[in-house]
């Protein structure tokens, strides 16, 4: 078999072959380019505001990955993962401005690093709570007790209780230099940037791997039909809430990965539209699929924010189109939705694939 | 073929979004404001305030003869939403921000004090108002501390003292305000603390959200704790709708209100429940007799003739008064030969001494050291469905010393 190219067809003889993560060549050519464009060209070409547009996908991404691994591999339908977000961000902004820290590890720069592994498991164990009453509904009533997090979380336990810790009301700002890395303080569009890619790469990563082991396909098999998978011996309550701690893990690490690009957090930082947002982006990406997750971020944040530049020379002629940008932006959300589920219901990430199989297969693409 | 012309176009029209860049104005400044999330009941009228303040000022001549370019963006009260926009300011080359909300704004300060971008806020946070932690923030009002302390010792001074229980017994004071908003909890420690220096009791907090149609728990637990007077920090709607419940439910206690809390819209929204409620007005109402007027009620007419000037609110003047401090500081430091961020700081705002805007405010007065820009807290009371000047407490002039060395930055 060609070590470049794959044939036309599927001639893997083994599950090694099958799940390979670089298949080709070809494969690892591509994905060194993108590495080169992620790590090198897009840095180099971007200004502040354009840094701050990536790391706005970055962070949607990472929430997102969550609500598709939720939603799009296990069946579990959210509507709460704002939540476990703001248990990550909580976690983490409590942990470097509370925990006594040896200063050593202040002074490694470890302490933010741990903070955010430590927001994962919180947010993950946070998320199991609200996952257990999966073992008995489904669907919509799912969806309602999923909301239920948000409202117990954020605007209960949050605001009434955590955001009192250190008596600093409900804001909590992080001095200058406490989000670092080793010696690299996070404290430009850029640093974060940087910060934003490996933290969205290890994640891909993590949940791709997930997804191919004994658990993604227990994952799979219980959306596909529980009652099927729980003939075949799966432990279904069991897997859901995994399902629901890898959600929250994924959640807990986009939290404290927001905290680095504000360096302050309230409340309101997360409201219930974030759920809901999250939701409409791996609607759009395509239900089942990291890429889904990615093209969704990319098409929410990029193409609203190039439509607004879009209309702003015109906007000397209409001066109202800015400051009413933001409904025809809610529209567009709405339109999006819509227009995806009726004509392209499989998202971004079914036209993607189609697109590379037409090339996969040229000329015989038909 | 169609569909790939559709294509092509949508590709170019994305890409000259990225590659637009803002026209040949002399100068940019950028613009957050509400009309679409939690705080839009005022908010509205606050941005059209600001669009028409820079016609004002472009029609007047201008930064010394430049002309200001406004960048007005909707961000509807989310906090990521404001953060891209600030970036997007900087990416035009805005040489400084008019703001709107408590969280963006308290959210934003470390980043506007590093790129040394001046931030005019509709937030009057008293976290704001320390140069040494927010150095870049600024504000045209009484900080929300001071009105709370103002409010509750007007209360105190003018209708407490003549209560027949006064000597006898404690006041007992509560709080409603929606206890996850910074903007609406941001006043409460320092209220709280003015409370205890006149020796009031305080009751438990009642969570009333931004949103609120219905308070009716909140007012049965403000009923039991026997409340003389409830403080009200959220915006007119809620505390309209809180208003209504109290009356309904005969709670029997006084009400004082903070600035976004008091407006015309109070008193055609709540009716009778509002009569008898103290607020904070800094500056004059629509249409009230007041220096500068007149000009707000022609260009209210003239740039937004789809809105009746009788629907129009005390935050038109307030989003003049934002606009108009920013034109003269920048004004200043444009005379110094210094029109950047730190000079429209340093020449043009620190440089404000009994500075006069009109619209009924109070003198500004910007130091290095301190940022809060008056004492006076102004407070009115609905008696016959108007406001009435009721009082005017001077927090400087009344606790000097705690002004001085305790308060700044609460």
């Amino acid at each position: 078999m060609s070590t470049t190219w794959l044939p036309c067809g599927d001639y893997h003889q083994n599950y090694t072959q099958d799940h390979a993560w670089f298949q080709t060549k070809f494969i690892k050519s591509k994905m060194l380019a993108l590495m080169i464009i992620l790590f090198v060209v897009l840095p180099l070409i971007s200004d502040s505001y354009l840094l701050s547009v990536w790391n706005m996908v970055g962070f949607t991404i990472l929430g997102a990955l969550g609500v598709q691994l939720l939603i799009g591999f296990c069946g579990q339908l959210t509507l709460g993962h704002a939540a476990f977000i703001a248990v990550g961000a909580y976690t983490s902004t409590l942990l470097i401005l509370e925990f006594p820290w040896p200063q050593f590890l202040i002074d490694w720069g470890i302490a933010y690093p741990i903070s955010i592994i430590a927001a994962a498991i919180v947010a993950g164990i946070w998320s199991v709570l609200f996952g257990l009453p999966s073992a008995r509904v489904k669907g919509f009533y799912l969806i309602l007790t999923t909301m239920a997090a948000q409202f117990i979380t954020v605007d209960f336990v949050l605001t009434q209780y955590v955001s009192q810790i250190g008596g600093r009301g409900q804001a909590f700002s992080l001095p200058p230099g406490t989000i670092k890395y080793g010696p690299w303080v996070i404290d430009t569009e850029l640093k974060t940037y940087f910060m934003m890619i490996v933290l969205v790469l290890l994640c891909t990563i993590l949940m791709a791997n997930l997804l191919r082991s004994r658990v993604g396909r227990a994952w799979v098999a219980i959306r596909d039909n529980d009652i099927s998978a729980e003939v075949m011996g799966i432990n279904v309550v069991k897997y859901k809430l995994l399902a629901f701690f890898a959600a929250g893990f994924l959640g807990g690490i986009a939290g404290s990965y927001w905290i680095s690009t504000l360096a302050a957090i309230s409340p309101e930082h997360f409201p219930w539209f974030l759920s809901l947002w999250l939701v409409g982006v791996i609607l759009i990406g395509g239900v089942g699929s990291i890429h889904g997750a990615i093209f969704g971020s990319i098409f929410m944040v990029v193409v609203m924010e190039a439509l607004q530049l879009a209309i702003m020379p015109l906007a000397d002629t209409f001066p109202k189109l800015l400051i009413d940008f933001l409904f025809i932006k809610e529209a567009a959300f709405g339109l999006a939705i819509c227009v995806f589920l009726i004509y392209e219901p499989n998202g971004l990430a079914y036209r993607w694939w189609q697109i590379k199989n037409y090339f996969n297969l040229w000329p015989f693409s038909y | 073929m169609k569909s790939k012309l559709l294509v092509i176009l949508s590709v170019m029209f994305i890409l000259a979004g990225f590659c637009s860049l803002a026209g040949a104005a002399d100068i940019k400044l950028g613009s957050l404001n509400d009309m679409t999330g939690a705080t839009s009941d005022v908010g509205k009228d606050y941005a059209l305030g600001i669009g028409e303040a820079i016609h004002y000022i472009n029609d007047t001549g201008g930064i010394n003869g430049k002309q200001i370019k406004l960048y007005q963006f909707d961000y509807g009260y989310r906090i990521p939403e404001a953060l891209t926009k600030y970036n997007l300011f900087k990416r035009l080359k805005c040489i400084a921000v008019l703001g709107w909300g408590t969280g963006d704004t308290e959210a934003l300060a470390p980043t506007v004090a590093r790129d040394k971008m001046p931030y005019v806020s509709a937030s009057y946070s008293g976290h704001l108002g320390n140069p040494g932690k927010t150095p870049y923030n600024l504000f045209f009002a009484p900080d929300y501390s001071t009105q709370a302390r103002g409010l509750i010792q007007a209360w105190y001074d003018n209708v407490w003292k003549k209560n027949k229980d006064f000597g006898k017994r404690n006041p007992r004071l509560a709080f409603a305000y929606h206890i996850a908003v910074p903007f609406a909890n941001a006043s409460v420690p320092a209220g709280k603390d003015q409370a205890k220096i006149l020796g009031f009791d305080v009751g438990p907090d009642q969570n009333v959200t931004l949103f609120a149609i219905d308070t009716k728990s909140q007012i049965l637990a403000l009923k039991d704790f026997k409340a003389d007077v409830v403080y009200h920090s959220n915006t007119v709607m809620s505390v309209a709708a809180t208003l209504r419940d109290a009356y309904a439910l005969q709670l029997g206690a006084d009400h004082l209100i903070q600035n976004w809390g008091t407006d015309e819209n109070l008193i055609k929204i709540a009716g009778p429940a509002a009569e008898g409620a103290y607020g904070c007005a800094p500056w004059a109402f629509f249409g009230q007799d007041a220096k500068l007027m007149d000009k707000v009620v022609e260009y209210a007419k003239k740039y937004n003739p789809g809105v009746p000037l009788e629907d129009r609110t005390i935050h038109t003047q307030q989003a003049y008064a934002s606009a108009l401090g920013m034109a003269e500081a920048m004004r200043r430091a444009d005379k110094a030969g210094a029109l950047t961020g730190e000079g429209i700081l340093r020449k043009g705002f620190e440089t404000m001494s009994n500075y006069e805007i009109g619209l009924g405010m109070s003198p500004v007065t910007y130091t290095a050291k301190d940022h809060r820009p008056m004492s006076l807290v102004p407070v009115y009371q609905v008696v016959g469905g108007k406001f009435i000047a009721f009082a005017e407490v001077d927090m400087k002039k009344m606790y000097p010393d705690e002004w001085a060395n305790k308060w700044i930055g609460w």
